[in-house]
């Protein structure tokens, strides 16, 4: 498997420490140098996705790994971006403390290609994204310098906004190296309730009004559609799944108001780790689309319209950030992908995963404005760290 | 260009009236929020609308003119001080555009006051989460340069946590969307680069807020101690416990005393050592089980009386101590520096004790009052500015301050801004790549660097980046 041999290619990069730069600046620093772009990766789950990188070299900072900095007090913790989210699971699940991010896919994924790629599962209804939850990093550009930007406290206005800049940048900035997060304490009692809609966009919009607008703080809401509810082992229909947590008595109040909404039944907390790891470790084609909030129902009745009688599409959306995701089976025609974006009109779409050669004919450059070219060439005037990726920069 | 000249072409977009030359009336614009700095502008002129404002932006970029946009001017770092260059003031601008209560968000104009905005959305069952203690002044467009804060910030969190997009014309007259107000922004997070970018990435021409439901039940609480000390650890322990309160505010003997003789008094005890205000917030039954519990760590750390707001009277006046706490110590002295600085926050006890100790050895009061839930501290000076020998004092005591909290890894600024007052702290937390990082991103906005000039990264680590890094391969 090309990961693997990648993976052991970037081990033997990191490992060439000889001077005062750390050794991801003597790899990025030898790559400027011999004009090599570097495809940047943690554990190379996201090699395969099919983004037109165009890069042979691929450097992985899998072993760049481990904790730097944790004091439970300060609900923060700092860590090398090779990091997997399961170590800083363990960690400070030890602590009472959680970090609330939980993109797609298991947690042998790495903080930094986390960030990187500025993923975000259902637990941004309530935490936000990963841009909400980074509070300071360290990346090295492509001019080889190390540079930091935020810090280790929570709150931070000092200097301009390396932070979010460098959040979600997919790597073509700077090779981010180390990370400081924001924890919170894990919410006692969680609890997981299944809401069943009623068929139809009114009667799903109208279900999700009522659940937004509740005197209620739940952490999550999610819709999952029949075959995606299927396959985390509920029963099979369209249903939106609601995660309580906070002390005993605020979640048993917030139990009783949703369940005064009618078709309310109690759900495996574990309904939430299986809808992360639902999906094969390499569907062909992943997409999110999103709108305003308002819209949600339209476009998730449109993109199932479109996708019926696919086979094996699943679906699931976070309605208080209208953003829709889409996972299509193996098999999934370039005509059906271009039905779904015609049944979802005016909607913005990220593939996260799609055939390289679909690339070009669906996902146009995101980074092919005056700012973002001037941004690019002023962190990477080489164009070698992970060029193409977010589409050319012209 | 001449000084009439320049008069002359703004006169014809803003008219006359709204573009000030003479000194008697710039002299009101010649400080900010901070009384320590005086900077007298070369002109001011203020745009009524979005057109004219960006036919006065297009037209300083015409002819190569450094200015400085301003909102309220009641921001704490100097940011807004024009130095003999051209002030551009906002707030003129205070249309509120849309408010979209389906989706949560309303599209405002850069001079809508914060507490505006809030009174205007509040009727329906809404809040914009930010909440500077300038509420009632500061404007959004100023809230997003400063990537403002406010006490409810420790459960909400700050203005970038709540803009969902900006329209911004740039230094050199081009306007730009930057974030998505209907979906994702796939690409480069250029909202969130801009928002604390102080002034010098260009001027929000309208901003995409996010709004927030109204909680369902809101408990205040105020406890005191006897012991700085005490309050410290109990704030530690409330972090500590899980619970996220709303607010968490923390004022010392000295703020006490000075807001309960003042005409802001809000029955704070004024023989306490501290007091701690506390808010937690959510559904009824489960902030009545927060309450009780936060009551239980206060009373378990020292406090002598945990009172419970019981209406929406005791309420505000129980916040109104804490929000004009500034300007009640204007009763002490005419001068008064204000500290921003942020600690990680199992060190607070240590830091407060600290700043006492330097505030001794320098011989000046120290009056603190700050968000003790996010480190993020406001030791404040009152003094006077014309005495030459407390002034030096006062500053010493800020710069040794300043690094303290650096030292105990801390930054130097939470909410303020780093504009004038603390350029000369920045080298104390970034290194001279970070620093010319940021003004390549700067340059990305602005390449001749002509918004707000010379504040957040001193002129000479802008030079740095075009050197060799240091130990770069050749």
């Amino acid at each position: 498997m090309s990961g693997v041999a990648s993976d052991s290619r970037g081990a033997r990069d990191m490992t060439a420490v000889a001077t005062d730069l750390n050794p991801v600046q003597e790899l990025v620093l030898e790559a400027a140098a011999s004009g090599t772009p570097i495809r940047i990766a943690g554990r190379c789950h996201w090699i395969d996705a099919g983004r037109p990188v165009n890069a042979t070299r691929v450097a992985s900072l899998a072993v760049h790994a481990g904790i730097v900095d944790y004091v439970p007090g300060d609900l923060t913790i700092t860590v090398r971006s090779g990091t997997t989210l399961r170590e800083i699971e363990n960690l400070t699940r030890a602590e009472g403390q959680w970090l609330p991010l939980d993109p797609p896919g298991s947690s042998d994924g790495t903080i930094g290609a986390t960030i990187a790629t500025g993923s975000f599962g259902p637990l941004a209804h309530a935490f936000g994204r990963a841009r909400d939850l980074v509070l300071g990093v360290e990346f090295v550009t492509g001019d080889g310098r190390a540079v930091r930007g935020g810090g280790r406290v929570v709150k931070n206005v000092a200097g301009f906004d390396l932070v979010r800049l460098v959040t979600g940048s997919w790597g073509t900035l700077g090779v981010i190296t180390e990370v400081t997060l924001r924890l919170h304490s894990v919410p006692l009692q969680p609890a997981t309730l299944s809401l069943a809609v009623p068929g139809g966009r009114n009667a799903l919009m109208q279900r999700l009004t009522s659940i937004l607008a509740a005197p209620a703080t739940p952490l999550a809401v999610e819709i999952v559609d029949a075959s995606l509810a299927r396959s985390i082992g509920l029963p099979e229909r369209q249903q939106i799944l609601i995660l309580l947590g906070g002390n005993p008595a605020s979640v048993a109040a917030q139990r009783d108001v949703f369940s005064r909404l009618g078709g309310a039944e109690s759900v495996d907390n574990e309904a939430w780790s299986r809808l992360r790891t639902v999906e094969d470790t390499s569907p062909p084609i992943v997409l999110r689309i999103s709108a305003l909030p308002a819209r949600l129902a339209e476009i998730w009745d449109g993109a199932h319209a479109s996708l019926a009688g696919g086979g094996g599409a699943m679906l699931h959306s976070m309605p208080s950030l209208g953003v829709i995701r889409c996972i299509l089976p193996s098999g999934t025609t370039h005509q059906t992908v271009e039905r779904l974006l015609s049944a979802t009109p005016d909607a913005t779409v990220v593939f996260e995963r799609l055939p390289s050669a679909m690339w070009a004919a669906f996902s146009p450059s995101v980074v092919d404005d005056r700012l973002s070219r001037g941004i690019k060439l002023a962190f990477d005037p080489s164009n070698i760290l992970n060029p193409g990726i977010l589409g050319p920069t012209s | 260009m001449s000084e009439t000249a320049l008069a002359e072409k703004l006169e014809l977009i803003v008219g006359e009236r709204f573009v000030l030359r003479r000194e008697s009336d710039l002299l009101v614009y010649n400080s900010d929020g901070l009384p320590g700095y005086r900077r007298m502008p070369r002109l001011a002129v203020f745009p009524g609308s979005r057109e004219e404002a960006v036919q006065v932006v297009r037209t300083l970029a015409t002819y190569g003119i450094p200015y400085v946009p301003r909102g309220a001017g009641t921001g704490l770092s100097g940011g807004a001080l024009a130095d003999d260059v051209v002030l551009l003031g906002l707030h003129r601008l205070k249309r509120i555009i849309s408010i979209d209560p389906e989706n949560l968000r309303a599209v405002v104009e850069p001079g809508v006051v914060n507490l505006s905005l809030n009174r205007a959305v509040a009727p329906i069952g809404l809040l914009y989460a930010p909440d500077p203690s300038s509420e009632a002044a500061c404007t959004i467009g100023g809230n997003v340069a400063e990537n403002a804060g406010g006490p409810h910030c420790l459960k909400y969190g700050v203005t970038l946590n709540h803009v969902i997009s900006i329209t911004a014309i740039l230094p050199d007259g081009e306007i730009v969307t930057l974030g998505n107000a209907a979906g994702e922004t796939p690409g480069y997070d250029l909202r969130g680069a801009f928002i604390g970018s102080e002034g010098c990435f260009g001027v929000a021409l309208d901003v995409t807020v996010r709004l927030t439901r109204k909680p369902a039940a809101i408990r205040t609480m105020l406890a005191d101690f006897t012991s700085v000390d005490e309050a410290a650890h109990v704030t530690s322990a409330i972090i500590a416990s899980g619970i996220v309160p709303a607010a968490l505010e923390f004022m010392d003997g000295p703020t006490i005393r000075v807001v309960e003789s003042s005409v802001y008094a809000a029955g704070y005890p004024a023989d306490a050592a501290a007091v701690l205000l506390i808010e937690v917030d959510g559904n009824a039954e489960g902030v009545d089980a927060d309450r009780d519990t936060v009551r239980e760590i206060c009373i378990a750390g020292g406090a002598r009386t945990v009172k419970v707001a019981q209406n929406d009277a005791e309420r505000t006046r129980l916040w109104q101590g804490r929000k004009k706490a500034f300007g009640a110590m204007g009763r002490m002295a005419p001068h008064l520096v204000v500290q921003d600085a942020v600690i990680p926050r199992t060190k607070l006890a240590g830091i407060l004790a600290r700043i006492s100790d330097i505030a001794a050895a320098n011989r000046v009061v120290v009056c603190n009052v700050f968000h003790a839930g996010d480190g993020n501290l406001h030791p404040n000076i009152p003094y006077n500015a014309d005495n030459p020998d407390e002034a030096e004092r006062v500053h010493r005591s800020m710069g040794e301050i300043m690094r303290a909290c650096v030292d105990a890894g801390g930054s130097i600024t939470g909410e303020h801004g780093v504009g004038l007052d603390k350029i000369g702290y920045i080298e104390l937390i970034f290194s001279p790549d970070s620093l010319a990082a940021m003004c390549r991103l700067r340059e990305v906005f602005d390449p001749l660097r002509r918004s707000n000039p010379g504040k957040v990264v001193p002129v000479h680590s802008c030079q740095e980046w075009r050197a060799t890094p240091a130990g770069r391969a050749t």
